[in-house]
């Protein structure tokens, strides 16, 4: 994928994540107090489509890889596959048992998603540290770790701020802003990486 | 699989980014072709061949496989 479409696709899926977390917090908490079923479902699916678009970015982004990264994703997707596979089976056995008490009526399944993605991210990284590449994925052709981390926490202080000017003092302001932390920190600490990297010369 | 594609590149004064330009890859798959930590496909290999104007076999060898 050329340079200017990796930096294209790390904007697009920051931005469509700080268009997910800000309706979920903002739109999604309404269902409960919203009468007409119509409304209802509308707010109960209000995160979906920022999602939809993430899934549908991602996929574009793996057609348009080059055949070593395809291997890449194919192993972290399958990595991811069996990760969801077994937490599911696993949990589902223990709740049938009465072993685990499960909510498996709701929020249970909002987690498969973010857990698929994060055992996805894990594999592919470890896999592309395997062919060569950085876990972080920190090459030329892609915005650095740093400056990604950096906007995601910018993104997060932004979201904070509409929370708390709309809801004020809410423990939702306080969890983004501890995201929004921890997001400099990482920057901190990969933008020293890179400009170590910058130093030296080109292979 | 061992293969001659780093010498090749250098004697033309090509960084990974350049080699990666010409056949629309990743400057990582240029370095793990490189370092051997990745064989090509056989249609990369022939795109390889076709760029430095050699045959296949004389860019790849087999391994000790």
């Amino acid at each position: 994928m050329a340079r200017s479409n990796r930096r294209s696709y790390d904007l697009r899926i920051m931005l469509a994540m700080a268009v997910y977390v800000t309706v979920f917090l903002m739109f999604w908490p309404l269902v409960r107090s919203a009468t007409d079923p119509l409304a209802k479902f509308a707010y109960a699916l209000a995160p979906v489509p920022p999602l939809l678009y993430v899934i549908w970015v991602m996929a574009l982004r793996i057609l348009r890889s080059d055949e070593l990264q395809q291997r890449q994703h194919l192993i972290g997707l399958g990595v991811a596959t069996v990760v969801v596979s077994i937490v599911s089976i696993v949990a589902g056995f223990l709740a049938a048992a009465d072993l685990l008490a499960l909510d498996t009526t709701s929020i249970i399944l909002v987690w498969i998603f973010p857990l698929m993605i994060i055992a996805y991210s894990v594999a592919r990284g470890y896999a592309a540290r395997r062919y060569g590449g950085s876990a972080m994925c920190d090459d030329d052709e892609r915005m650095p770790a740093y400056q990604r981390f950096l906007f995601g926490a910018a993104i997060s202080l932004f979201i904070a701020g509409i929370v708390y000017l709309r809801n004020g003092a809410h423990p939702a302001v306080d969890i983004i802003v501890a995201m929004a932390l921890v997001q400099i920190i990482a920057a901190t600490l990969f933008g020293v990486r890179y400009a170590r990297r910058e130093r030296l010369p080109p292979p | 699989m061992n293969n001659h594609l780093r010498r090749l590149r250098e004697q033309r004064a090509w960084s990974q980014g350049d080699l990666a330009e010409q056949l629309e890859v990743s400057r990582q798959t240029i370095n793990a072709i490189e370092t051997g930590k990745y064989d090509p496909s056989l249609p990369l290999a022939f795109r390889i061949a076709k760029l430095f104007r050699q045959p296949i076999e004389a860019i790849f060898e087999p391994g000790k496989e």
